[in-house]
């Protein structure tokens, strides 16, 4: 029998190993020094750069324009779905846009968004909003739709109205499809906030990973790899906390990629 | 819940009236010139795109656009197949791999594009790298659990029919995980061709992606829009070969499919 410890180390070795091949690769100069800096350099440039607040006003800008957009494309995306799953009409309408724009790069679109909402959050949290609204829906639609008949017909069996069968039934049946579809928008988010400042702005954490790097700051750059890495690590495992709260009958979500 | 569904043609036609009420109205406002000068007439872009196809500019920028992609695609691909499979059914592997991937899985992997620019020059190469890593997680993760998801039944009955390790792999673990793997190659193609547009946009001198924001510095949106269009076509077009490749791989096949989502 392995103890806790034996465990934690078999569990977690490869972190720390990956970690002190980056240090000996860095160190040693196989790899050029300043390309790649040492993780006592990048600690210390993560350090400097959050006593001096610029870390965490460049995050907060880039998170705020992520949740915008996201919380956007949720609340339009569940109704959306759900509309899509209940009146055939809104399925007739909307299901070729969603199939057909599915596989389409709508990043693409950026520059047209400039054009309309304006070069500053606007049309970032619109682009995001448009980009996470596709998984969202698509999944809210296949959720509902995937709710065991039986079960429906028993609540009416058992006198259910209508809106006790929509709320008691057939939200919570499509819950966890809903949860995987945000799980899939989450780091859609991420990108997009991330590209779009990198393309055309000179706030957030995509600009300021741009601006350290060319200017050979790469130091500095890193501590902004590390801290997008901080947030979507963190954000992912909020959410998948969230989830096996509400959703606290069907435990363990496991990776996307299904689904 | 609705009765009865619409006939195919009803459906059809009711598929198309929102995208052309919405073309309607854009060629109608340019026509009328009371349009900003960015939306350019639909009829005004197709008479560009084959302007540009028959010059072939077209076809040197998607060329230059889809060789990344697919280098990128091509690369991640293999590596995360092949990674996911032996992680799938070699523990120490597994162990290896699981608290890395699982670290650095939600992390949008185009914030390393700058520092691979610096590493690799702003050429094709750090653009493939960044989409190889783009492509390298879902195919990684789909193969495992495609590889580990395999119904143990199996792997007993062919072991005690004799089959021996590899004969074990090709015919049950593999054909049995393959639903999964096309799963993880479709969400990274969709990826592939995200972080291609983004990182062309971002920073380079050829592709649709740098088109798009030359044409739209230049004030030339109908090459923006052409652009655009050609993105939205790759885009749908590999999507659809893809889905078309998998239905003739899996024909027939019962095997791993009662796990896997379409």
């Amino acid at each position: 029998m392995l103890s806790a410890v034996g465990r934690f180390v078999l569990r977690w070795y490869s972190v720390p190993l990956v970690l002190a091949v980056w240090e000996i690769l860095a160190r040693t100069g196989i790899i050029s020094k300043r390309l790649m800096p040492s993780l006592v350099e990048i600690a210390a440039a993560t350090w400097a750069a959050l006593l001096a607040g610029d870390l965490q006003f460049h995050a907060g800008i880039s998170l705020g324009r992520a949740f915008t957009g996201y919380a956007l494309a949720i609340v339009f995306g569940v109704l959306l779905g759900v509309a899509m799953a209940r009146w055939r009409l809104f399925d007739a309408l909307f299901e070729p846009i969603f199939s057909f724009g599915y596989p389409v790069p709508k990043i693409a679109l950026y520059p047209v968004f400039i054009f309309i909402f304006g070069l500053g959050s606007l049309s970032k949290v619109m682009l995001i909003f448009l980009e996470c609204l596709y998984p969202i829906t698509v999944n809210a639609f296949y959720g509902m739709r995937q709710v065991d008949r039986a079960h429906v017909w028993a609540a009416r069996n058992m006198g259910a109205t209508e809106r006790q069968i929509f709320w008691r039934v057939l939200l919570p049946g499509a819950a966890p499809s809903i949860f995987a579809g945000l799980r899939i928008a989450l780091p859609i988010a991420l990108i997009v906030v991330i590209i779009t400042e990198m393309i055309g702005e000179s706030r957030g954490l995509g600009y300021y990973i741009t601006y350290a790097s060319a200017s050979f700051e790469y130091a500095m750059a890193f501590a902004g790899v590390a801290a997008v890495a901080a947030i979507g690590f963190t954000l992912d495992r909020a959410l998948v906390w969230a989830r096996n709260r509400i959703i606290f009958w069907e435990r363990g979500a496991a990776f996307i990629g299904a689904a | 819940m609705s009765a009865a569904a619409y006939s195919r043609g009803t459906r059809a036609a009711l598929g198309l009236v929102l995208p052309l009420a919405a073309l309607a109205a854009w060629e109608i406002r340019a026509r009328l010139g009371d349009a900003p000068s960015y939306l350019v007439a639909p009829s005004a872009i197709l008479a560009t795109v084959w302007e540009m196809i028959a010059s072939g500019e077209l076809w040197k920028h998607t060329g230059d656009s889809v060789f990344r992609a697919l280098a990128g695609y091509g690369i991640g691909g293999a590596c995360g197949i092949a990674m996911g499979l032996l992680a799938g059914i070699a523990r120490p592997v597994e162990r290896f791999y699981d608290p890395i991937v699982s670290l650095t899985y939600p992390v949008p992997k185009i914030v390393v594009l700058p520092i691979l620019i610096a590493w690799l020059g702003s050429g094709d190469g750090s653009k493939i790298a960044v989409i190889t890593a783009a492509v390298f997680y879902p195919t990684f993760i789909n193969a495992l659990y495609g590889a580990k998801g395999v119904n143990k039944l199996y792997v007993w009955s062919a072991r005690n029919m004799g089959a021996g390790a590899f004969t074990v792999f090709r015919k049950v673990i593999l054909p049995a995980a393959l639903p999964q793997v096309l799963t993880g190659l479709r969400i990274g193609l969709a990826l592939a061709f995200i972080v291609m547009v983004a990182a062309e946009m971002a920073n380079s001198r050829t592709g649709l992606g740098h088109l798009i924001i030359a044409a739209e510095d230049s004030m030339r949106f109908d090459l923006m829009y052409a652009a655009i269009l050609a993105i939205a076509v790759i885009g749908f077009a590999g999507d659809r070969l893809l889905v078309a490749a998998r239905r003739r791989v899996l024909a027939g096949q019962t095997l791993g499919k009662e796990g896997a989502h379409a």
